[in-house]
């Protein structure tokens, strides 16, 4: 068919048309060969200058339109609309840009007449070669599959849970509450832990829009958002289909082992705890020697395997604090010692912590080299001087890691790992609890060490993110200008697979070519410039399009 | 709820997330902002660590999305007067004052600026130049539409001046404009309205105001700004370039007792915009302890190491005069030293806006003892306050850094939508 192509000037007030010749401008466009329609108009994003595109448009039955005005952040998507509204594939319009990158820049008058000229040759080159494209909708599932039990995993599955939402909650071990049940006290008010995730488990248990299976984990995770097909192995040792359109990965973190790192004595003197050992003995009410007498003298030593890491765990420096509380109010007497390399404690509240912790006696020694001996903990000073002190119990702070099941949840999830190996977030400013795959979430410590407050906040962001963009009975409609690869010119070799970040590419086993997940491509372009045979392609971007562009830009 | 719609207080990265959010899920949104701009606190920023990612650039799709969003009704120049009622059906009163510029007609070409006699200085860029009665508070800002500041234009101070009326190709200019008073009807309210740096002024034992050279951390950062006053060069108020650079952690630390959370890292960010500028200045950091929790922040600080900084430790530090020029003296244990420098950077403590109290007695919320509005309970309600149906993010409630920010933003969200409705 042949094209009616129409070319619309705007002159946006003085803006373009001060240091754009317009009358040059129409008269040299109007005499090129395919231009049907030539017009000026002094404020085309106005209500009136709308109106005119509009009705022009209608008039003239054009195909295509190329407008030269502003940037395209400026007015691509309104010029777009009244496309649309005129009846016409929003895809058949190009707009090109002569204020910002010619009106706007080039002093010489007659110089950026000739640029807005070549912009407007460039656009009406590609336009030919636009194709239509339209809007897609697909069906989706609302249900969501939150792994780990913990207080995120909880608390996630506890705002997702309604009556049109079910959640499948799959804990690894055979109970709730995950790390913050094995604590004896939470900061800084000093409540029963117990107290607070036994009300969580609680309203877990209750609900009846959360199914719970516990000693289960997930072996297969298959689909994308809104339609995702996971396997589950369960307690009885049944293997479960379960069909959710979102998946939350809440699975916590492991303690550095301590066996690691034999400077810190643990395991070869007695009386030295990690932490979680220490928190143990608290619960169980009393603090006490191997031999069942009460310490003397307690050392607490920060940052155990930072340096090793290459990151600061956070929330360390806050619960040694605690401790120094939990032993001042069980034996007063006794000497507490804080080893310490950096004191983070972040926050309007944590200061006064250290400072009320401080005035009851506890003694702040800053060292980054720490060694424990028998009774003993040698360490040396900022100056570089050697020095000891007498203990007879230790207790350890080790590094928060990733939980051992991190790289094998990963690669199921297609999701990637970033520093210290924990699950890296889609972006770390403003997309910190989604991941490059969509309609995957990550919170709590599985995205990063932190306390438990930000880990509640993150589960709730991630009831944000899902409650907010996985709506019942309400379709998805994913991106447009997606890739996509020409089965005929497809090699095979899958090189595309390997660059897609968002694992929108799968390859088909049985016609030997990779195929694009529509629903996953978000058109970046990255298979596009590794394709070795020039098979894929973004949409609306296409090579063609550039090239004809570009070509006549450069002419 | 009763009501599904939503009012958000703020228009900073944390109150434009959770608006775009809200409205993704169906609901109308008010969202009300104190100043003629978007994307807060934020756009002021040249760099955000630790990726050193443009932040105008991080910002401006948000901000761009947040104007088109039919869901989204933006208020600026607003504040909020009167909060009544309860968890699903709250009435507020807002006044939205005149911007004397319409939204629809203006295109942003700033014709009107050059003939306006005003010129007072610019607040976004902290003083650090000057501005018209008629302004954008600087390049890009969002919605790039100005507004008339009443208090300064001499209009609005008995004279007869219409110059950039006249200047206006598109009559977008409307004197006219009335200030209004809108009553809205929300289900929740999310209160994000950001914080405040401390003044160092009021500790003078850092010689702010006395030495030319001594700068806040927010006037470093427009001047290493590509859109600020400087265009991004960094310079003495003599013009030259400054040789040697101490910046300053901690500073009203002590005087507001808590760590402001974000500065080590801001700090170790302009050891990057330096060298970037002048790979020969000397630069020395001044801390107390390194806050830098997390999995990605060590990396950057030992990075930053690297670049040539020196660290030095210090329990009291100050800004002395010195016959050329000043020197930091600073004190560890019972040692100490003195260093001279050309310029100095402090970083103050963030601290609440200086109308929290005033919003929080509007909005029937409590504040903490050091005035940022206080959370439900610390640990596990941290988004949530003393009175239904009102949530807190961002650094209105603590400070923090975007990543938190934007968490708590969309963990609000997430509170909200799963009271259904």
């Amino acid at each position: 068919m042949e094209e009616k192509i129409g070319v619309y000037v705007c002159e946006c007030g003085p803006n373009i048309a001060d240091n754009v010749d317009i009358d040059r401008v129409m008269k040299t466009i109007s005499s090129l060969p395919d231009v049907d329609v030539v017009e000026r108009h002094k404020l085309l994003c106005s209500e009136n200058g709308k109106k005119f595109l509009k009705e022009s448009i209608q008039k003239h039955g054009l195909t295509r339109i190329v407008v030269a005005a502003c940037s395209p952040k400026q007015h691509e998507v309104t010029f777009m609309k009244v496309c649309e509204e005129a009846g016409i594939n929003p895809y058949f319009f190009q707009l090109t840009n002569i204020r910002e990158q010619c009106a706007w820049i080039i002093t010489d008058k007659e110089l950026a007449t000739e640029r807005a000229i070549r912009y407007i040759r460039a656009a009406l080159r590609r336009i030919p070669f636009h194709k239509a494209l339209v809007k897609k909708e697909i069906e989706t599932n609302p249900d969501v599959l939150v792994i780990g039990g913990g207080i995120a995993g909880m608390e996630a599955s506890l705002l997702l849970a309604s009556g049109d939402r079910k959640i499948h909650l799959v804990e690894k071990t055979d109970v709730l509450g995950g790390k913050v049940k094995e604590l004896d006290k939470l900061l800084p008010r000093m409540e029963s832990s117990l107290d607070i995730i036994s009300q969580r488990i609680q309203e877990v248990k209750q609900s009846e829009d959360i199914k719970l299976y516990t000693n289960s984990e997930v072996e297969e995770v298959l689909g994308f958002l809104g339609n995702f097909v996971v396997k589950v192995k369960t307690g009885e040792n049944k293997e479960l289909e379960l069909r959710v359109g979102a998946i939350v990965v809440a699975t916590g973190f492991s303690m550095l082992n301590l066996k690691q790192l034999p400077r810190y004595g643990y395991g070869q003197y007695d009386n030295v705890y990690t932490a979680l050992e220490f928190e143990r003995m608290n619960i169980d009410g009393k603090i006490l020697r191997k031999d069942g007498k009460p310490p003397k003298s307690i050392g607490i030593i920060h940052c155990v395997g930072r340096e090793e890491r290459g990151y600061c765990s956070g929330v360390c420096c806050m619960y040694c604090l605690k401790f120094a509380n939990y032993i001042k109010s069980k034996l007063p007497d006794a000497n507490v010692t804080e080893f310490y390399q950096d004191l983070s404690i972040p926050g309007k509240a944590r200061q006064k912590f250290y400072e009320d912790t401080k005035a009851k006696g506890v003694n702040f020694i800053r060292s980054n080299e720490v060694e424990v001996m028998d009774k003993v903990i040698k360490y040396k000073t900022e100056e570089g001087e050697e020095k000891t002190s007498s203990v007879d119990m230790v207790i350890l702070a080790p590094a928060i890691e990733p939980s051992g099941d991190t790289a094998k949840l990963a690669e199921m999830l297609r999701i990637s790992q970033g520093d210290g190996g924990f699950f890296q977030e889609e972006h770390p400013k403003l997309a910190p609890v989604s991941t490059s795959m969509e309609g995957i979430f990550i919170a709590g410590c599985s995205q990063g060490p932190k306390n438990i407050p930000e880990s509640i906040v993150q589960a709730q962001a991630v009831a944000g993110r899902i409650l907010s963009s996985l709506i019942p009975g309400k379709k998805l409609e994913p991106e447009i200008k997606t890739s996509e690869i020409s089965e005929a010119l497809c090699i095979g070799c899958q090189t595309c697979l390997e660059v897609c970040t968002y694992g929108a590419i799968y390859f088909d086993e049985m016609k030997r070519v990779s195929v694009v997940n529509e629903v996953l491509c978000r058109g970046c372009g990255n298979c596009v410039g590794s394709c070795p045979s020039g098979a894929a392609s973004v949409k609306h971007s296409t090579t063609t399009q550039l090239h004809q562009e570009v070509v006549e830009a450069l002419r | 709820m009763d009501n599904r719609n939503i009012l958000v207080i703020g228009a900073g990265v944390a109150g434009i997330n959770a608006s775009l959010s809200l409205a993704d899920s169906g609901r109308k949104v008010y969202l009300v902002e104190q100043t003629s701009y978007t994307g807060g606190t934020v756009i002021k920023f040249e760099k955000v660590f630790s990726n050193l990612e443009c932040a105008t650039c991080m910002v401006a799709p948000k901000q761009q999305e947040l104007l088109t969003k039919e869901n989204i009704e933006l208020f600026t120049i607003t504040e909020v007067l009167k909060v009544e009622g309860s968890l699903g059906n709250f009435v507020v009163k807002v006044k939205k004052r005149a911007r004397y510029v319409d939204l629809k007609a203006c295109i942003g070409c700033s014709a009107c600026f050059e003939p306006c006699p005003v010129s007072v200085k610019n607040e976004f860029e902290e003083g650090l130049s000057e501005r018209k009665a008629i302004y954008i508070p600087c390049p890009g800002a969002l919605p790039n539409v100005p507004a008339i500041d009443t208090e300064n234009c001499v209009r609005f101070n008995g004279k007869d001046c219409k110059l950039c009326e006249e200047a206006c190709m598109f009559e977008a200019i409307d004197f006219e404009q009335k200030d209004e008073e809108i009553e809205l009807k929300v289900g929740a309210i999310v209160v994000a309205t950001g914080f405040s740096s401390l003044d160092p002024k009021e500790i003078p034992k850092y010689g702010y105001r006395k030495f030319s050279d001594v700068y806040s951390a927010l006037e470093f950062e427009r001047m290493f700004a590509s859109n600020g006053p400087t265009t991004g060069e960094i310079k003495l108020r003599n013009g030259e370039s400054p040789k040697s650079v101490a910046i300053v952690h901690c500073v009203g630390r002590e005087e507001k007792g808590y760590c402001s959370t974000i500065c080590c890292m801001n700090s170790l960010k302009f050891v990057h915009y330096l060298k970037e500028k002048l790979p020969d200045v000397k630069i020395s950091e001044f801390c107390s302890d390194l806050c830098i929790p997390g999995k990605s922040y060590e990396k950057f600080y030992e990075q930053t190491k690297t670049m040539g900084v020196d660290i030095i430790r210090f329990d009291d530090i100050a800004v002395k005069e010195e016959e050329k020029g000043m020197s930091v003296k600073y004190k560890i244990d019972d040692k100490g030293g003195s260093l001279p420098v050309d310029m100095v950077i402090l970083s103050p403590a963030l601290e609440p806006r200086k109308d929290a109290s005033k919003l929080a007695k509007i909005l029937g919320i409590s504040q903490d003892e050091h005035g940022f509005f206080a959370e439900k309970h610390s640990e596990i309600a941290s988004v949530e306050t003393s009175r239904e149906g009102i949530f807190i993010v961002g650094c209105a409630q603590d400070p923090k850094d975007i990543q938190d920010s934007v968490a708590q933003s969309e963990a609000a969200v997430g509170k909200i939508l799963s009271l259904g409705g």
